[in-house]
């Protein structure tokens, strides 16, 4: 589904991803770790092109997403993204978080089909919202939070706001999603809530790359692991071996201190 | 004092000053009220120019096009450009226009230049994840700032828009250089008619404070509307 190629990132003059290569099937939840400054996030914001790769090649669902005359928000739709401070809309009540995305997607696909003639597919605006707004508190549902539905973010807690911005994701019905260190601006005991509904995303057979210091997490979820450093991929392995029999000499140093 | 308030009232009523007075009123709060708006529009463009990523050279051209707007507007009174655009710009056109309309506009476009940098730093003053997150969802830059950020820049700079509004209400009292009725004109005439200018210029700045005052509850009003996302209620 996704093929990065020799993907490399530079920051002014510092190198931060040095050619890094992976392969994602649909299916796939990929757990990246290493220690802070290895390029992990910046590796995560390049597969949608939050930042802009300086060379290599991003293949998702057969095109280069990496070109900068292809238009990317076609693509966004179908890659979420949960970052770790959240980033809710403040301006918006729960509902209005996760509808607006759909919604206007909805509105725009609606015109298009009428466009091209599909009288089938006609409906109205309002019908479009209405579909939007009950499969969001479908979702909301599903993260037990439909009792906050007209609440605003700011008065959620952290776990709370993350469980939303993981509605907020699945509510544009994305083929994969990234996850930016989800748990780490979180109080520990909000945690476990926001690893659960991850769990659940991983277990409905969402593909998800998740950037994470939950090495529990990985190890029970994951199907690969990937272990940064210093702008490159040190090891690839699934989850038991990557844990129990790490080859790479930094890798053995990194979970000396985590684990 | 007493003679002279009776004089004032006596010009004011009796001779009909009370409709100049009005009509100068008309005057200077459609010209701050049309001319915040325009000055909101120019503003709230600029400073999206001015925050658009500059990879390409279509927003560089533009940046620098606003660079010089901002420039020339805050660099010269607006006496100056009033008599600018009314004796000169208008004239040169060939365009015959009101100096009503004249002061509109340039009250307007004065104001833009304040407004966009008041904008940017609201803008500026937004978390950048909340951009992140609505082009993340594939929302294009200009959806994203139009539905999430500049709603919230607009609510952090309310209270600076509102002093935006007080000082363009209260810097209309130069229309009368292009020959635009508005509150001084109103109170001059009275004053000079009836070679009394304490109680008319006194009563001009009482007419001044209630309506910057008045302006200040509107705008404490909106900011309560707006506060319903705060954590703070």
């Amino acid at each position: 589904m996704i093929d990065v190629i020799n993907l490399k990132k530079n920051f002014g003059e510092k190198e931060v991803l040095k050619g890094i290569d992976l392969h994602v099937d649909k299916g796939d939840i990929i757990c990246i770790v290493g220690p802070s400054g290895s390029g992990k996030s910046t590796f995560l914001r390049c597969v949608n092109c939050m930042e802009d790769p300086t060379d290599g090649q991003i293949i998702f669902d057969g095109v280069n997403i990496a070109d900068m005359s292809v238009d990317i928000n076609i693509h966004r739709r179908k890659i979420g993204m949960v970052f770790q401070h959240f980033n809710l809309f403040n301006n918006m009540t729960v509902l209005e978080n996760i509808m607006l995305a759909p919604v206007i997607y909805g509105i725009k696909d609606m015109r298009a089909a009428k466009k091209a003639g599909k009288l089938q597919a006609k409906k109205t605006r309002a019908e479009v919202k209405e579909e939007c707004r009950k499969e969001a508190m479908e979702l909301l549902a599903r993260i037990g939070l439909q009792d906050f539905a007209d609440a605003y973010p700011s008065t959620l807690s952290g776990g709370q706001k993350q469980r939303v911005a993981i509605a907020r994701a699945l509510a544009m019905k994305p083929e994969v999603i990234l996850f930016d260190e989800p748990t780490s601006a979180l109080d520990p005991e909000m945690v476990g809530e926001v690893l659960d509904l991850m769990r659940r995303v991983a277990n409905a057979g969402m593909t998800m790359l998740i950037v994470t210091h939950e090495m529990g997490f990985a190890r029970e979820v994951a199907k690969t692991v990937l272990f940064m450093d210093d702008g490159r991929i040190l090891e690839t392995n699934e989850p038991k071996a990557f844990f129990n029999e790490p080859k790479n000499p930094r890798l053995k140093d990194f979970l000396s201190k985590v684990l | 004092m007493l003679a002279k308030i009776q004089k004032f009232i006596e010009y004011f009523i009796t001779y009909r000053g009370y409709v100049k007075v009005l009509l100068g009123l008309k005057n200077t709060i459609i010209i701050a009220v049309i001319g915040l708006l325009i000055g909101i529009v120019i503003g709230t463009v600029i400073a999206t120019i001015r925050v658009v990523p500059k990879y390409k050279v279509l927003p560089r051209v533009l940046d620098k096009f606003c660079d010089f707007y901002v420039a020339l507007f805050r660099g010269t009174p607006i006496v100056v450009q009033l008599l600018v655009f009314y004796y000169v710009f208008f004239p040169l056109i060939g365009v015959q226009i009101t100096s009503v309309n004249v002061s509109i506009l340039v009250f307007g476009l004065n104001s833009g230049a304040y407004v966009s940098e008041i904008m940017r730093s609201g803008i500026q003053s937004v978390d950048p994840g909340q951009m992140e997150a609505g082009r993340a969802l594939g929302l294009s830059f200009s959806r994203t700032m139009w539905k999430i950020v500049i709603p919230q820049a607009v609510k952090n700079i309310l209270p600076t828009l509102g002093n935006e509004f007080i000082a363009l209400i209260k810097e209309t009292s130069v229309i009368s250089f292009v020959g635009a009725a508005d509150l001084y004109a109103a109170f001059n005439y009275i004053g000079s008619n009836s070679y009394e200018f304490m109680v008319p210029f006194l009563a001009m700045a009482l007419i001044y404070i209630i309506l910057v005052l008045f302006i200040t509850l509107l705008i404490r009003l909106m900011e309560r509307r707006l506060a319903v996302s705060d954590r703070r209620h």
